[in-house]
């Protein structure tokens, strides 16, 4: 990344950074400069310093992102804030990126001149990347529909047959009229006899209909085929590269929108190939060989067919870039009425609970008129000019009409001659009609594959590097100086060191927003660290493949997702080749076996809608059972048990006592009772390490930890004396 | 020692005549309110796409950096001192830096979910880039435009209908 763009002419060779700033705390907006030599901060204002600062002075620097603006700040070493500058957002990666640097310098020692973070900008237009390789200000439009052309290649032999068999059926099809002129001149004639040749003729006639007939079923198999599948192709990288996502990027679109991705917008992709797809080669050639066979026929009365043309292009291409944005707001009001649909749902039970259901219905009802009154306008939209592209070139055929009547009449022209050239006219007339209303589709089509690509093209934050490998997991796990923030800059965890031996049970406390949860994500490597080092025995756990880290660790959450199905599949879930006997047993050590039994259906009983069916505890022991046959080498509990009452709690801990059982475990909970089997507690503050101990040296220490369990034991005192009192 | 109490479930409105707020050089305010002097001040609007003056908290951290509410300013128009509106009015549109959208020229729709619109802004011409625009580029009640764009910069236009018609036309389209 450049970090040394805007050096003030008066400053000196010793500059190795300098950065635009352009905000007073005034609001106002001014041009400084926010330099930075091996030894010193040099803040310059309109080409003057105003401010300097040793580097040395310092202990930390923080790029702070308000509301609307940034600011770069400094703690010095008697532990006051420092106000450096302020600018808007468009500077803030750069400053984050130097401000890292020095704090790196401030840490080691040793002064980085240049950084090697990605340019976060377009060099050529200067717009910002947001993380993609191309820029979408210089991607041009047309690359969409190309990028979908170069997607049908596994096709490409279908389409091919396709396309011929379109194209022979077109030859054919120009070949009628010819005959048509033959017929009218030499057999619709007074007192004609020759009825021999007049047969053949139509048997010629005749057998082309048919032969076109067989070319369109052809056609038709074959587009279909190359169609549905590039549909289904979509259909599954969308959804692949849903699951590939990092959990950041995961959570930027709604379960709606993805859903309206996967099936909606490939659905239109798909049906665009089926009907139009071939088309445009087709259409385009039929032009093409009209034209040429109206101009060898007459070519006055071909260059008044094709006269209103040009006006009709110019049509087209207004209504291109119109009916783009029409179905754009189209789609974004069937999107939002998916999302209401889907959020609904999904929550239904508290849309229950707080007797909502009006209110949804109203809010459903004001989301879909929003996108009928969109789809109107498009369609209105669209109807208002077709008509009038439509006029325009039937106007030629007028022109014809008259002009070559005319001549007929002055016998320049045969009847035949005349009746073959309009039927050429209109044969022609189709596919520029074709080409006006293409638009329409076109625009639908480049909308929802644009929605596609955008999903397609995301990167993926978390990935496996080339040489990621697999290994056998044993659980000892350690973190050595570990930064993390889900906005990169802005560290929820820092400078986290801690080692967990394998088999030992760690439980993580700490406030709500401490960074517990951030914790056991930086585990599972749902998200990558920012600066350190995670490894699991003794490798990083970048060089392991996620798939392979993923199964050997077990996750019991305080929400227990079951999927739709019966007990058994979800149970099985974690490893479909179980047999039913490891199945059982997963659930006896699970305490799950006994209600499962009760149950009228036994293990077959389907649990529902996110398994709604069953009661907060029983999902949960499903949960443990699950993670019992998965046979992970790392247990992760986060909130495991908060959720249940006490006697369903004792049942759930007998349960994770014979989970964890000599498996690493690291345990979250916010009742710190809960974690009385822990070996060592891990006490987070403010997203650092403040302590890390066995119960006894904590409670010693007097320290956060300390505090916490005064805290919780004061409250339960009072819950008793309430209790009593009542 | 004494003992910080901190009532979490009262809304302090705050007398503004007793507010005195002054700079400080970590970039956030002091506040001098009833004889107790707070540091690092950071007045937050809580409204902010409903009211920029209105419903002001006056919060800080304190030393164990956890949230503490000093109170909340119901309305700037309540100070009657003008130099006290100015720093804190200053100070809150410095946080919440947000330049005003005054003309619309094109806006360009790549049709891979980003928009880039060319304006003039209280803050000079600029073509702003906006990714995932259905989101980014929103109107709110109806005629208050709403952009977050693509490097976190927030833009805004009070009333979209109070731009020219030329504006409004490039504008319809994707409102």
């Amino acid at each position: 990344m450049e970090l040394c763009i805007n050096k003030p002419e008066a400053a000196g060779e010793d500059v190795v950074y300098a950065l635009p700033y352009n905000l007073s705390r005034e609001n106002e907006m001014i041009n400084g400069s926010f330099c930075v030599t091996r030894e010193k901060i040099l803040i310059y204002l309109d080409g003057n310093i105003i401010r300097e600062y040793a580097l040395d002075d310092f202990e930390e620097f923080e790029c702070k992102q308000q509301a609307g603006s940034s600011m770069a700040q400094g703690r010095d070493k008697k532990g006051n804030i420092i106000f450096l500058c302020a600018f808007s957002q468009e500077y803030f990666l750069r400053y984050a990126e130097l401000l890292k640097i020095l704090d790196y310098y401030l840490r080691t020692g040793e002064f980085l001149t240049e950084s090697d973070a990605d340019e976060p900008f377009c060099p050529k237009c200067g717009h910002p990347l947001n993380g993609r390789k191309t820029c979408l200000f210089c991607t041009k439009k047309s690359s969409t529909i190309l990028r979908l052309i170069k997607m049908l290649a596994p096709y490409k032999k279908e389409y091919a047959a396709a396309i011929i068999c379109t194209i022979i059926a077109q030859l054919i099809n120009i070949m009628i009229p010819y005959a048509d002129r033959y017929i009218i001149d030499n057999y619709v004639t007074p007192k004609n006899e020759d009825w021999h040749s007049f047969a053949l003729i139509v048997t010629v006639v005749i057998s082309f209909i048919l032969i076109n007939a067989l070319l369109d079923f052809i056609n038709m198999k074959c587009s279909f085929k190359a169609a549905l599948g590039l549909g289904k192709d979509i259909r599954q990288q969308v959804f692949e590269k849903s699951q590939a996502l990092s959990m950041s990027a995961s959570s930027k679109r709604t379960a709606g929108e993805m859903i309206s991705r996967v099936s909606g917008d490939a659905a239109k992709v798909e049906e665009f190939f089926t009907a139009n797809g071939k088309d445009f080669v087709v259409q385009v050639f039929s032009m093409v060989i009209l034209c040429i066979i109206i101009f060898f026929i007459d070519v006055r009365l071909a260059v008044m067919t094709v006269l209103p043309l040009p006006i009709v292009y110019l049509i087209a291409k207004k209504l291109i870039s119109r009916m783009e944005v029409a179905y754009t707001q189209q789609w974004k009001g069937s999107v939002k009425s998916s999302e209401l649909l889907h959020d609904s749902l999904s929550g239904i039970r508290v849309v229950k609970s707080y007797g909502k259901e009006q209110y949804e219905i109203d809010r459903y009802k004001k989301a879909t008129d929003e996108w009928r009154v969109n789809s109107t306008r498009a369609e209105t939209g669209w109807y208002r000019t077709y008509p009038i592209a439509q006029f325009l070139i039937s106007l030629g055929s007028y022109f014809v009409l008259y002009f070559g009547g005319n001549m007929v009449l002055g016998m320049e022209m045969t009847i035949g001659e005349l009746v073959q050239f309009s039927t050429y006219v209109s044969m022609l007339y189709a596919p520029v009609e074709w080409l006006i209303r293409i638009p329409r589709t076109l625009a639908d089509t480049t909308v929802s594959a644009g929605k596609v690509f955008e999903v397609l093209d995301e990167e993926a934050e978390v990935a496996d590097s080339a040489d990621a490998g697999e290994i056998d997991i044993k659980g000892d796990i350690s973190f050595k100086n570990v930064y993390f923030g889900y906005k990169v800059y802005n560290p929820v965890l820092k400078d986290i060191t801690f080692d967990i031996k394998q088999g030992e049970m760690i439980g993580v406390v700490g406030h709500s927003g401490a960074g517990k949860s951030t914790l056991i994500n930086l585990v599972m490597r749902l998200y990558d660290c920012t600066q350190g080092k995670i490894t699991i025995d003794g490798v990083n756990i970048k060089d392991i493949t996620q798939k392979c880290l993923r199964s050997q660790i077990g996750v019991v959450l305080q929400e227990t997702f079951l999927f739709d199905g019966n007990i058994l599949d979800n149970i099985s879930y974690a490893k479909p080749d179980a047999t039913f006997e490891e199945i059982v047993k997963a659930a006896k050590i699970a305490n799950a076996h006994d209600f499962i039994t009760k149950l009228p259906d036994g293990y077959n009983t389907r649990v529902g809608n996110k398994g709604y069916q069953l009661s907060g505890g029983e999902r949960q022991r499903i949960a443990i059972a699950r993670a019992i046959l998965h046979d992970p080498k790392i247990i992760i509990l986060d909130e495991a048990t908060s959720a249940l009452d006490t006697q369903t709690e004792k049942q759930i801990q007998e349960a994770l006592g014979r989970l964890i059982k000599g498996r690493t475990t690291i345990a979250i909970a916010h009742r710190l009772s809960t974690l009385s089997s822990a070996d060592r507690l891990l006490v987070l503050d403010k997203g650092r390490l403040a302590e890390f101990g066995t119960h006894n040296e904590l409670m010693k220490q007097k320290g956060v930890y300390y505090k916490l369990v005064m805290a919780q034991r004061q409250t339960t005192k009072m819950k008793a004396a309430v209790t009593a009192a009542e | 020692m004494e003992q910080e109490v901190y009532e979490v479930d009262k809304l302090n409105i705050l007398d503004c005549d007793k507010l005195k707020f002054s700079q400080e050089e970590s970039g956030y305010l002091t506040l001098e309110y009833e004889g107790i002097t707070y540091h690092k001040v950071n007045p937050t609007r809580l409204i902010p796409f409903h009211s920029k003056n209105e419903y002001i908290s006056v919060n800080y951290e304190n030393e164990e950096k956890e949230f503490r509410e000093v109170g909340v300013i119901r309305s700037l128009e309540d100070f009657k001192d003008e130099k006290q509106k100015k720093l804190l009015s200053d100070y809150l549109e410095y946080k919440y830096h947000m330049p005003e959208i005054t003309k619309v020229y094109s806006i360009r729709d790549n049709m891979q979910g980003a928009i880039f619109v060319k304006a003039d802004t209280t803050c000079g011409s600029k073509t702003i880039c906006i990714t995932d625009w259905y989101q980014n580029f929103r109107l709110r009640d109806g005629c208050y435009l709403y952009i977050n764009d693509a490097d976190g910069n927030k833009y805004y236009c009070p009333d979209v209908y109070k731009l020219g018609k030329k504006d409004i036309k490039i504008l319809e389209n994707y409102i």
